[in-house]
């Protein structure tokens, strides 16, 4: 299998900032993706929903229009544009036409740099909040989530997500001054850019320049992330709802692993091996030889911004079957890394791995998401054509060291559903 | 090889050429009628492959709903060539080569497909040409993926939108088969025969009830050879299907259906009554969904959210074979109280009626529909999903025809179609009440 990828170029921008441009043979898309230094990582815990609504309301008014004239400016071209937040970062997602890339990225930076947030706004994105905190208390997966990420990590840590009740807490305390202040740490600092599509060098170079030069400098610099002080080991948190006909079931556990980890890539490799695909070992016997769920999956999490994270398993079973599929979980984990980490599982991985890196870069959308991840994990350009090399080098010996860092006498459930009686 | 008037469509003894429409050529396979649809783009190094069979659950009946999809899960498990004993099952041969494989029911049809590197194409068409035929269908693998699909059934059963959707649809449909869910009833989910499965692939899986589609980077030639060598080893189906004749019958007055669960999420829907996809008011419904429902700057958007009477809002105009349904789904903000939403919602088809759209609002709709009919581009699988469903509706010429049918959309027709859908009396409204909230 060939290397094919689009060409990209990468070009410095002040304070520090990143712009990946890479033209492709797509007509009449260009995509966007980006972000700016400034998330809730910044924050005391008891506002970690500050960026969040920040984000609601980057396009609700700015000093020099209304709401509704952006976004019918915005609309009016066909462009979409949504802000969002993470760890670290305010990012932000659009899309346009080929001429109105410096529309889009001037609106951008307007947001960014002007958003004034109306009274009357954050009243209501503070209601609005509310409803999605109400929404998430019944869905299974979103709390098993919460369960576990209290489960690994201590309350300092940045992965460590606050119970929904708490955060409607701090909803009701933010005030307009908390999101204006929060917008002030946004500017050109950290600024990684991907512009892919229809659109030139020179073009999306021009356009990103002038949008963005125009930015107050803002946040330099990401915080220093404390490494995780929780003792890991085996805990269980079931939150029991009724009505619900599915078991949402989180196992995970806190690994001492970043992205710049020497292991990291391996890690990535054994994970998928035990669950990235209908031929990894957990859907062979969980779901395919057993037929106890629709889907089990392996994961790393919680990597974002150079973070120490965990390695976690997410499964959905029948309330009928869910103690039964739980001990067969548990025993298909320990039969995987005592016998199932071989050569030949491995080099089968590995071109599957490589294969579906080179079908995913095949639309505009996940090109522009890729070479935003590469800035923001501050990886060199370069790693868009490596990556599927640094995977081939993966040996077994690797994956055995890698195999050693996850505790998997520690592993931790959560779940979420309407437990059976005993 | 014999040439086409247009030198890049080649001409293969086997298979007639039929016409080319945006770059997208059509054939017929000669000898059992199996439809061709090639659309080469050697701008990508993947190539796409996907066969749609006209089958979904408009086919099934009172214990078999769900078999079309419980029968697209078997087809996953082996044929005559492609088994586990010889160890090239699809995943096998293509997922452990980074292929990206899956297949989908709905209503009107089931699509098998992958998008993978374009030297494992030939395996593709080898594999999904066998199984067109070939697969094995037995109790075994009946009893093994039973539970599986009946935990997809629990899955959904846990999302609120989810749960009321299924709900408007069986009410708004008392006969036509569209009362019944793709996945099926979990009774008949559980219950379904093999040999009712069995016949419902001797039924319906056949050339000359398919499409098979290629896109993205291939040599148009060498595949299209491929396929007429692979899929003519198939005799056209032996009896033609029943055709699907039951029509609904005319809806007579607003129809009503509450679900009520433990949760702490509230919604309403109205689910009105409109035509099947192919007919002339479909491209000014779309507009009307679009404005209604589709962004940031529509109708109930700014009605709804912008004032904190809802989370979310959207609109869906579903475009199927039979007549179908515009459905509007409200999730509503906390202390909002269902009868004052469904109020509220009505109020604002009734805007559309009386006061018809605005000519700003059309103009963004028709800006958003070009961005859109280029992103079906965007990569193999972006141009497969829209060939897809256009397919399923019985045209496949809509992915041309309906962007420019819809860039011709005026307000008055827009107005048109709401004064004459928009109807309480063809209409069924639902509500999921959160015992919780």
């Amino acid at each position: 299998m060939k290397n094919e990828f689009h060409p990209a170029q990468e070009f410095q921008m002040p304070e520090g900032g990143r712009l990946f441009v890479a033209p492709t043979h797509i007509h009449d898309v260009v995509v966007v993706k980006g972000s700016v230094l400034g998330g809730r990582n910044m924050l005391p815990k008891t506002l970690d929903i500050v960026p969040a609504l920040t984000a609601d309301l980057l396009d609700a008014g700015t000093a020099k229009r209304k709401k509704h004239v952006i976004r019918d400016a915005l609309a009016g071209k066909g462009i979409s544009l949504s802000f969002s937040s993470s760890g670290d970062r305010t990012e932000f997602s659009g899309q346009c036409f080929p001429e109105d890339l410096p529309l889009l990225l001037s609106t951008i930076t307007e947001c960014l740099g002007g958003a004034i947030f109306p009274e009357a706004e954050v009243k209501n994105a503070k209601a609005l909040a509310l409803g999605n905190l109400a929404e998430a208390k019944s869905n299974t997966r979103a709390l098993a989530g919460y369960a576990l990420s209290a489960l690994l990590y201590d309350t300092d840590h940045v992965n460590y997500a606050r119970p929904i009740e708490a955060q409607e807490k701090s909803v009701a305390t933010v005030r307009r001054a908390h999101l204006q202040d929060f917008r002030k740490k946004l500017g050109k600092g950290g600024l990684i850019l991907a512009i892919v599509g229809d659109t030139t060098v020179t073009a999306a170079r021009s356009a990103a320049e002038k949008a963005f030069g125009k930015l107050a400098v803002g946040t330099t610099t990401a915080p220093v992330k404390q490494s995780n002080k929780k003792i890991q080991k085996e805990n269980e948190r079931l939150i029991p709802i009724a009505d619900k006909a599915n078991i949402d079931v989180l196992l995970g556990v806190g690994l001492p692993l970043t992205t710049q980890h020497q292991l990291y890539h391996p890690m990535l490799v054994l994970v998928d091996m035990l669950g990235g695909g209908v031929t990894s070992h957990l859907m062979q016997t969980i779901r395919e030889r057993d037929g106890l769920t629709y889907g089990v999956y392996a994961s790393l999490g919680g990597l974002d911004a150079g973070a120490d994270g965990h390695f976690k398993i997410w499964a959905t079973f029948s309330p009928d079957a869910y103690k039964k599929s739980v001990e067969q979980l548990r025993d298909e984990i320990d039969v995987f890394f005592s016998k199932g980490l071989t050569e030949e599982a491995l080099i089968k991985r590995k071109e599957e791995m490589t294969g579906s890196y080179l079908v995913a870069l095949s639309t505009t959308q996940n090109l522009a998401h890729s070479l935003h991840t590469i800035g923001a994990n501050g990886f060199e350009l370069s790693y868009l054509t490596e990556y599927p090399n640094i995977i081939r080098a993966v040996s077994l010996s690797d994956i055995i060291n890698a195999a050693e860092l996850i505790p998997r006498d520690k592993l931790s459930l959560a779940a979420s559903g309407t437990f059976k009686k005993k | 090889m014999r040439s086409s008037n247009s030198p890049s469509v080649p001409i293969l003894d086997g298979a007639t050429f039929v016409r080319s429409l945006e770059g997208i050529h059509e054939y017929r396979l000669d000898s059992n009628d199996l439809q061709i649809l090639l659309a080469p783009d050697a701008t990508t190094p993947v190539a796409g492959l996907m066969v749609t069979y006209r089958v979904g659950s408009r086919n099934e009946a009172v214990g078999y709903t769900g078999a079309t999809h419980l029968l697209e899960h078997l087809m996953f498990k082996g044929s005559e060539n492609f088994n586990k004993a010889k160890k090239n099952t699809i995943w096998e041969l293509l997922e452990t080569k980074g292929a990206l494989v899956n297949a989908t029911t709905w209503n009107d049809r089931t699509n098998y497909y992958v998008v993978v590197p374009q030297e494992h194409l030939g395996s593709a068409i080898a594999l999904e040409a066998d199984r067109m035929r070939r697969a094995n269908i037995v109790e075994e693998d009946r009893q093994s993926e039973m539970p599986i699909v009946r935990n997809e059934f629990e899955r959904g059963e846990n999302d609120m939108m989810h749960a009321l959707d299924k709900q408007l649809w069986a009410l708004a449909y008392t006969a036509h088969p569209y009362h019944h869910p793709t996945i099926g009833w979990r009774s008949d989910i559980e219950n379904v025969s093999i040999e009712r499965l069995k016949k419902f692939y001797d039924d319906f899986y056949h050339p000359d009830n398919a499409t098979v589609s290629v896109v993205g980077s291939f040599d148009t030639e060498a595949t299209l050879a491929a396929i007429i060598k692979e899929f003519g080893a198939h005799d056209k189906a032996p009896v033609i299907s029943a055709a699907i004749y039951t029509v609904e019958p005319k809806q007579e007055g607003e129809r009503r259906t509450t679900i009520k669960r433990a949760g702490h999420s509230n919604m309403v829907a109205i689910a009105h009554k409109i035509p099947a996809a192919t007919d002339p008011d479909t491209p000014a419904l779309l507009m009307l969904a679009f404005i209604l429902g589709a962004s940031k700057t529509s109708r109930l958007y700014r009605a709804l959210v912008d004032t904190v009477l809802a989370t979310d809002v959207s609109t869906t105009c579903y475009q199927f074979r039979d007549p179908s349904l515009l459905i509007s789904y409200i999730t509503l903000a906390p202390r909002v109280r269902h009868e004052a939403m469904e109020k509220r919602l009505k109020q604002e088809f009734q805007n559309i009626i009386s006061k018809g759209v605005t000519a700003q609002e059309l103009t963004q709709a028709k800006r958003f529909l070009r961005a859109y009919v280029a992103s079906r581009r965007d990569g193999p699988y972006a141009l497969l999903e829209t060939l897809n469903e256009e397919i399923a509706t019985g045209d496949w010429t809509r992915f041309v025809t309906l962007p420019q049918a819809l860039m011709r959309v005026t307000a008055k027709e827009v107005q048109k179609v709401a004064k004459k859908y928009l109807v309480d009396d063809q209409s069924t409204v639902g509500y999921f009440i959160g015992t919780n909230a």
